[in-house]
């Protein structure tokens, strides 16, 4: 059996690095988080340019507002969870091994994870090679992390937090690799921290040379935990975690958004980090919900749905974009929600002898375009409803692809020219057919009527109707006309339905 | 001094890498017909409408224009085809579609126009009008439909008119680009030297059974332009056409043929209805009494079409 080998990842300012992760262009300006309610909002986390422009943890937001360029943002935990579950995700590509190492042991500001890599060499190669390429993969989704290897749990995650990159520990020196850590790094509490500072024990190195009986005597049985953590040597009981697969992107604004580009440029980001977490698993996005919470406590949600599965990126943000314009936020976006469910990756067998029917992404941009112009339930493929009312009808989406199911018919039909809605007529009868009929500006004279037609149905419900139709051919002056003339028999209507054409 | 031929074969040689035959005008071969399920019409386009391209069905109201169109589609789309309805007037009837043998799932209908069209009658329909014609650009970019019908229909001539003739070129290249038979349903032809096929309708005669039972009508279809049917014109005595005269591709030609449609039956698509529907002729003459529950159709048409051109000539 393998020995145990263990990665830790560890996040540092991870608050910070949940803001820079969808505002990227910050990164490069001093950035600091603030936590608490106002008034007493007070620094939580900042960057290292925020560090040299001056600000400290603990200070107040009016003292951190005097320092020029530094840019606040609340602490956001709902931002700060989701990019918590992308950083385990992103880690879980690695190995399904995963404990969570950040509760207890570390700041509140950092975020760490311990993976169990025994085994993965053949997969990924050296343990420094699998650390080169999980880091890069945490870079790509927007973390800056420090990555420690070793065979003992606590020493990896001492290690990893002390630097800033890449170390590998090799078997039996853990000791020497972490003897010139603070004792600090321990997380001590207050009075043997104060003990430690009086015996002059400053680094881990003094610590682990420290006789184990002695130490214990005086300070108790922790004392030889830190002892053994010192040297490298406390055993760990692995926890793993399972990563709940939940594709979902969270941001919220300092200011509240009103304009579409400007939440189109967040959302862009947020749709690389899905498609790219989707992706890692070979799997594309089904559909994208967008929620968006407004000012005033109100929320709009929209979903688009592609034709197929799609990791295009691309092609995602244009529909959104077409589904944002068609249905605008009614007031300015406090937070953004975006969540995909993930599908397989959608397959289109072509043929040599099969019709060319349009491409699906490039259909359903077709068709919100189409949308956006004349209207959101005016486009799509009519479907005949299951009654006899005629000219029963709904709009279906439309779907390319679909086989032919219609029978052939051999005789052409002669086809009605709906008029949606119906226009009124005044008509006059003669020998109880129709002789003339009015619409609002023209009388015709009715040559010949066919009919009548009585058809009735629904009388269960109040949707019942009951009318009389006739076929009618008509004409005034030179305009020739052949239509069909309804009387609503319940209200003793008559309108113009529809002409043969 | 150099010959208009030397200049020109150097010309082309010099831009030959850029631009293959720059000076050389493409060879004109004749397009891929799809039929339009009617064998009259079929006969008196050689083949049927024109794919590539644009083909205008005119006429007035109540001329079987959208009968003609209808079955055009349903013969495509019973293919596998996918087609596309850009509707005006939303006066499109999915049940007259579904009788004619159009499969309403390969079909996207585009209702341009939410005002009442009443109103539009006494107002402008410029609006129901940019959508449609947005619309179906959009379409003819989009490629995959293999027919887009645009039915302005009910729009006055004067507004048809007024369509500009770039925007009329722009659908003819983009449609030749993706192999789509656009067709036009209108009054009068509008898209001038655009359209490849220009037919006019007109209703000739009404077929009844009885005083009360209206069975169908018959129409009169009209080829006022054809492009590519030109062994046929020779034959039929217009003047041969010189083969270097490449400015003369276009002829114009006057025949037609006499259609009639049956009133239409039972609707056919097979997702559509699923309810009693009673033959069309008992259907019929059952109309003077109390029918519940039973459909109506529409009527049937019947094109049964002797080309007048070809009746002249027997004459």
């Amino acid at each position: 059996m393998s020995r145990a080998l263990y990665v830790c990842v560890y996040a540092a300012e991870f608050p910070v690095q949940t803001r820079l992760r969808l505002h990227p262009e910050l990164r490069s300006v001093p950035v600091a988080v603030l936590d608490g309610k106002a008034p007493q909002q007070f620094v939580f986390s900042m960057n290292r340019q925020a560090r040299l422009a001056g600000a400290e943890y603990g200070m107040t937001k009016l003292e951190a507002e005097a320092i020029p360029q530094l840019g606040l943002f609340q602490r956001s935990p709902e931002s700060e969870a989701a990019a918590h579950a992308v950083l385990l995700e992103c880690a879980a590509n690695f190995s399904p091994r995963i404990e969570d190492a950040s509760a207890g042991t570390l700041p509140e500001t950092a975020c760490a994870c311990a993976l169990d890599i025994a085994g993965t060499e053949r997969l990924f190669g050296p343990p420094e090679t699998l650390a080169h390429r999980l880091r890069e993969a945490l870079h790509a989704a927007g973390f800056r992390t420090s990555i420690a290897v070793s065979n003992n749990f606590h020493a990896a995650r001492l290690k990893a937090a002390s630097l800033n990159g890449i170390a590998a520990i090799p078997t039996g020196e853990e000791a020497s690799s972490l003897a010139k850590l603070p004792v600090g790094a321990l997380h001590l509490e207050e009075d043997d921290a104060e003990t430690f500072v009086i015996w002059g024990i400053r680094t881990l190195g003094e610590l682990a040379a420290l006789p184990e009986v002695d130490l214990v005597t005086r300070m108790g049985q922790r004392a030889l935990q830190y002892r053994t953590l010192a040297r490298g040597e406390l055993p760990h009981t692995f926890q793993p975690i399972e990563p709940k697969f939940a594709l979902e992107e969270f941001c919220d604004f300092e200011t509240p958004v009103d304009q579409a580009d400007s939440l189109l440029f967040v959302a862009a980001r947020m749709i690389d980090c899905l498609v790219t977490r989707a992706s890692g698993r070979a799997l594309s996005l089904a559909s994208l919900t967008v929620r968006m919470a407004l000012e005033g406590g109100r929320v709009h949600q929209r979903t688009i749905r592609p034709a197929l599965p799609t990791a295009d990126r691309k092609f995602l943000l244009k529909l959104l974009q077409l589904e944002i314009a068609a249905h605008p936020p009614s007031a300015a976006v406090v937070s953004l929600t975006l969540t995909a469910q993930a599908g397989q990756s959608g397959k289109v067998q072509l043929g040599l002898f099969v019709p060319p029917t349009p491409e699906p992404s490039r259909l359903d941009i077709t068709i919100a375009r189409l949308k956006a112009i004349a209207g959101e339930e005016r486009v799509g493929s009519p479907v005949l409803e299951d009654t006899h009312r005629p000219g029963a009808f709904r709009m279906g989406g439309f779907a390319s692809g679909v086989a032919a199911g219609a029978a052939e018919t051999s005789q052409p039909r002669m086809a009605l020219r709906r008029m949606r809605p119906p226009v009124p007529v005044r008509v006059m009868l003669r020998d109880e057919k129709p002789a003339t009929f009015r619409d609002r500006e023209t009388r015709f004279e009715i040559d010949a009527a066919y009919g009548p037609w009585r058809t009735s149905g629904c009388w269960w419900s109040e949707e019942n109707w009951e009318a009389e139709e006739w076929d009618v051919l008509a004409h005034a002056g030179s305009e020739a006309l052949a239509c069909l003339l309804v009387r609503d028999c319940k209200r003793d209507q008559w309108r113009l339905e529809a002409m043969y054409d | 001094m150099l010959s208009a031929a030397t200049l020109r074969k150097e010309i082309e040689h010099a831009l030959e890498r850029r631009f293959p035959a720059a000076l050389s005008p493409s060879p004109r071969t004749r397009p891929e017909m799809a039929p339009t399920g009617i064998a009259e019409v079929d006969e008196l386009l050689d083949g049927g409408l024109p794919i590539g391209a644009i083909s205008e069905v005119t006429g007035p109201e109540c001329s079987g224009r959208t009968s003609l169109a209808l079955k055009f589609l349903g013969c495509r789309t019973q293919e596998g085809h996918v087609c596309a309805w850009v509707d005006v007037e939303d006066a499109f009837d999915p049940e007259s579609g579904a009788a004619n043998g159009v499969c309403l799932k390969q079909l996207l209908w585009v209702r341009c126009g939410e005002e009442r069209r009443g109103q539009m009658k006494e107002g402008k329909p410029w609006r129901q009008l940019d959508q449609a014609l947005r619309a179906t650009d959009l379409l003819l970019q989009a490629g995959g439909f293999s027919a887009i019908v645009l039915d302005m229909g009910g729009t006055a001539v004067k507004y048809a008119q007024r369509i500009p003739l770039a925007t009329w070129f722009r659908f003819r290249q983009a449609a030749q680009r993706a192999q789509c038979s656009l067709v036009v349903i209108g009054q009068r032809a509008c898209a001038q030297s655009s359209a490849d096929v220009v037919l006019e309708c007109k209703r000739a005669h009404t077929n009844a059974d009885c005083e009360t039972v209206l069975s169908g009508f018959g129409y009169e279809v009209r080829r006022e332009r054809a492009r590519g049917l030109r062994d046929e014109e020779q034959e039929d005595g217009f003047p041969r056409r010189s083969e270097s005269d490449s400015s003369r591709t276009e002829a114009t030609v006057h025949s037609s043929a006499l259609l009639s449609l049956p009133k239409p039956g039972p609707v056919s698509d097979a997702e559509s209805i699923q309810t009693k529907v009673l033959p069309f002729a008992l259907a019929q003459r059952s109309s003077a009494c109390e029918v519940n529950a039973v459909r109506r159709k529409p009527p049937v048409s019947t094109w049964s079409a002797r080309s007048a051109w070809d009746r002249e000539k027997g004459a």
